[in-house]
């Protein structure tokens, strides 16, 4: 009977969609003194496991803001979370195989956790999917505070802004051990798991008055020292998986002492330190230089790879999300105009705004003066009217892209857009790539 | 070639001149320390650059951060005083010439004379009155962040209009009117006139600037990353503009920027920099298409492609932008070059800069004594710590160049001395006609990568 049950969870498991995280129907607003600015609107993409998904897009499109969403970072207010859900399954090691990679987990050595409601038998909570599934904008905070850092991390744009400049690099990286890794450090210190009191509290960055004075005192001292150096060996350890040289010396210097691509190594070493499911990259190359951005490119995607972590990548430069990501969704004033794979979406582009986009980008071959610009500029996102956003500047429009809302559905398979131009319009002229409107 | 040039002369119109010529610029900024600001070393920031600008061309810029070249274009713009060298506008090519022998020392003692006449007509910070402002009308600049360039106490008719105003060109309606002449040019319109920059968005803006760049009329027009805080199709539509501004007015670009992809469409000829040095020039394509200097090769390696295979072959290049303060010996990108031979300048600081980041390998220092930047010799505390520097510098922990260049290692109780044959620093040098490049490599050597 026991066996029965649990052959049925393995089943249900490895049935469950591989993906790690769904945005469906997001709605993100911003109340501002004109009106209500919909800043996202209706976004909804899957991101799925172990997979790269770059989330390109102009200034302004609202890219940032959904991955912010994600670890609800987001000013509330202004912001106003409108509707739609950001649904998120954390992994653990398969313990079938203990990572090595085996039959039950599809030789990843990762294994969706089990929901806790239904047991892997499919419920309403867990979509009749069995996976543990945590819709991240409605868990308390004290929930998503476990999640942040340990199973969903992000890595900022600027890191001379995320990185706080009066903490030295050793503390800022420790704290995400303190928060996420208690146990494991009270047992890296050589201390019994029952370790409680002022120690535990050390442990976890949770001070209280007189622990201070109390682990100053003889029997305390030497422990929380052998914490201390715990902690120091758990972040050198962070640190020399982003390849920096001499981790030992780096960790007691403040951010301003370093370039910047060593920042973004201190970033990526601080976000992957627990190992997350699931890493939000904001534009993370985009201060840096061309021959740093390589290298740095070069280390997420190892570090990726390794981890088998998945990666929503935002970014504004198309050459690069084409060079690293292995499918990519554009989003256009608020929504997802295009979701496909990367060779498939640059081969073969369905939307005039994507079509815009890469044409935009000067290569060798192109006249000078002849880029092909969009005309006009991205559109007010004040109560937009119910019609394609990209009506206005786009050249192939009819009077049925002015007046009905195109919905993304599918082109292929694995390729949605979301243009009458590949869809029937509810009625009027059908736009076509062969007609040209000005 | 007269003192008191004549009202109105465009070099655009004279083919055989250059705009603007730089003749060995440097710019030096002083470090100061201490209570009383005493100065302890100096940045070299441009390091003797030398490059011309012709009529209706666009020589592109281009480096990493912090190579020098945005305070290389504030040099050329007149906003920044050189340290030595100087930037000559409208400079006939005789004097050009004349210049050049000066500095080589092969002139006469006439042409010595010739040449105080030559500065004071031409070098921009000797120019004055009439020839100064003549100048500073042919000589404009656009900035990359449009918001800080622009007051945002002003409106759009007078940050137009503020030069013409100046230049007594126009006034009341009339100017109005050639403002609105102006935004046209640019495409923007009449109902933009009286608007603040605040409610512009960063394309609009930029053009703005370029208006405002076009009032007088230049012959040449300093662009520093004017597409750099812009979005793809934003971009687009400036670079088309320029463009099109260029045809028209038959106008010079000094194009900076980190883009490569933006300099290959734009530029006819490309000047890289690597700190504050020019590590390779020549016309675009030609320098796309080989790049005779292992810095150029790796900058276009590094460059993600819209086109072509979607590889994920891009190197990049290891280390840091070594201190400018103290730049390296002999090439100045040897530390970081993946081709470096024995012959570009290895020197005692390398050993510094390879190993600093050994834990503990210098803790035990205790003297250094130079000898000259090729030779020192390093004392420690005790004999192992000695042992332990010479063991690295005998092993795969250095390159093999820097180890093939060290003509003397040897250690004396707790002293080791590191003794590099000395080489001369490397000078750029024509390696096909019309190109230069500072490599001790020849091209087909850099084509093939060598010692890669």
């Amino acid at each position: 009977m026991m066996g029965h049950l649990e052959t049925d969870m393995a089943d249900a498991v490895r049935t469950a969609p591989a993906t790690v995280a769904s945005v469906r129907d997001l709605k993100v607003h911003f109340a501002a003194k004109r009106g209500v600015v919909h800043a996202v609107d209706g976004v909804s993409f899957d991101i799925r496991d172990g997979e790269t998904l770059g989330l390109v897009g102009e200034t302004g499109c609202g890219k940032s803001v959904t991955g912010r969403s994600f670890l609800r970072l987001l000013p509330v207010p202004p912001g106003i979370l409108a509707g739609g859900s950001v649904t998120f399954r954390p992994h653990a090691l398969c313990e079938d195989c203990d990572g090595a990679g085996c039959d039950a987990c599809g030789c990843t050595g990762r294994k969706a956790v089990v929901c806790p409601s239904c047991r892997g038998q499919g419920c309403a909570t867990c979509d009749g999917t069995g996976a543990e599934t945590i819709d991240l904008l409605k868990i308390d905070t004290e929930t998503l505070r476990k999640l942040r850092g340990d199973r969903v991390a992000m890595i900022f744009q600027d890191p001379g802004k995320a990185l706080n400049p009066t903490l030295t690099i050793g503390q800022q990286v420790a704290e995400v051990f303190l928060q996420h890794r208690t146990d494991e450090l009270i047992e890296l210190a050589g201390l019994s798991p029952e370790t409680g009191g002022a120690l535990r509290r050390f442990a976890r960055q949770d001070h209280r008055f007189g622990d201070g004075i109390l682990l100053s005192l003889p029997p305390f001292r030497g422990q929380r020292r052998r914490i201390q150096a715990a902690l120091d060996k758990m972040v050198a350890r962070a640190l020399a998986e982003t390849q920096v040289p001499n981790p030992a010396s780096l960790m007691d210097r403040y951010p301003h002492e370093l370039s910047g691509g060593m920042r973004q190594r201190v970033m990526i070493a601080q976000a992957l330190a627990c190992n997350p499911d699931l890493l939000i990259a904001d534009e993370p190359t985009t201060a840096l230089d061309v021959t740093v951005e390589a290298r740095i490119l070069e280390l997420i995607r190892d570090l990726q790879m390794r981890r088998r972590s998945s990666v929503l990548y935002i970014s504004h430069d198309l050459s690069l999300v084409r060079r690293i990501c292995d499918r990519v969704a554009v989003m256009y004033a608020g929504r997802v105009v295009e979701i496909g794979p990367t060779a498939e979406v640059f081969r073969n582009p369905r939307h005039p705004y994507t079509r815009g986009l890469l044409a935009a980008v000067p290569t060798a071959d192109t006249p000078r003066g002849g880029l092909a610009a969009i005309k006009g500029t991205v559109p007010e996102l004040v109560d937009p009217p119910a019609a394609c956003r990209f009506a206005g500047r786009c050249r192939h429009e009819t009077e049925a892209c002015r007046r009905f809302d195109p919905t993304l559905e599918p082109v292929s398979e694995t390729h949605a857009v979301a243009c009458f131009i590949d869809h029937p319009a509810p009625e009027g002229d059908q736009p076509s790539f062969e007609r040209i409107t000005e | 070639m007269s003192a008191a040039p004549d009202p109105h002369p465009t070099p655009a119109s004279r083919p055989d001149r250059a705009v603007l010529s730089l003749k060995g610029v440097k710019k030096h900024f002083p470090i100061r320390e201490g209570a009383f600001q005493r100065v302890t070393g100096w940045v070299r920031a441009v390091d003797g650059v030398s490059f011309d600008i012709r009529p209706g061309e666009t020589v592109g810029l281009v480096g990493e951060s912090g190579c020098g070249k945005s305070t290389l274009g504030r040099c050329v713009s007149g906003l920044t005083d050189v340290t030595a060298g100087g930037v000559y506008f409208d400079l006939p090519a005789e004097a050009s010439r004349l210049l050049d022998n000066i500095a080589s020392g092969t002139a006469t003692d006439a042409e010595k004379a010739r040449v105080a006449q030559i500065e004071a007509a031409h070098r921009i910070d000797r120019l004055q009155g009439a020839g100064y402002k003549r100048f500073r009308r042919n000589c404009q600049m656009v900035f990359q962040d449009s918001f800080a360039s622009l007051n945002p106490r002003h409106l759009v008719v007078d940050i137009v209009g503020r030069s013409l105003r100046v230049y007594k060109e126009a006034s009341g309606t009339e100017l109005t009117e050639r403002v609105v002449e102006l935004l046209e040019q640019v495409g923007m319109g009449r109902q933009h006139l009286y608007r603040y920059p605040h409610q512009f968005s960063g394309g609009q803006r930029q053009r703005i600037s370029i208006a405002r760049a076009l009032a007088t009329n230049p012959d040449v027009i300093i662009l520093d990353e004017p597409t750099s805080a812009l979005d793809v199709s934003v971009q687009a539509q400036i670079l088309n503009l320029l463009s099109d501004l260029q045809k028209q007015h038959n106008l010079a670009y000094l194009f900076i920027t980190h883009d490569l992809s933006v300099v290959r469409h734009m530029a006819d000829r490309l000047v890289v920099m690597y700190l504050g040095k020019v590590s390779e020039a020549g016309v675009t394509s030609d320098v796309f298409d080989a790049p005779h200097h292992p810095y150029t090769r790796a900058l276009m390696e590094a460059k993600p492609d819209i086109e072509g295979a979607a590889s994920e072959q891009a190197q990049g290049l290891d280390g840091v932008v070594p201190d400018p303060a103290r730049p390296p010996r002999g090439c100045r990108f040897h530390t970081r070059c993946h081709m470096a031979t024995p012959s570009c300048g290895w020197e005692v600081d390398d050993v510094i800069r390879r190993l600093e980041d050994i834990p503990g390998l210098f803790d035990a220092l205790s003297g250094v004594e130079r000898k000259s930047d090729f030779a020192a010799s390093l004392t420690f505390g005790d004999a192992a710590a000695a042992e332990r520097l010479v063991s690295i510098l005998d092993s795969d922990g250095i390159p093999a160049a820097m180890r093939s260049a060290m003509g003397r290692l040897e250690r004396r109780d707790r002293t080791v001395s590191v003794a590099f044959d000395e080489v001369p620093d490397v000078d750029l040098r024509i390696t096909e006609p019309g190109r230069v490049a500072s490599c001790v490599l020849s091209p087909i050597e850099v084509f093939q990568g060598v010692n890669e």
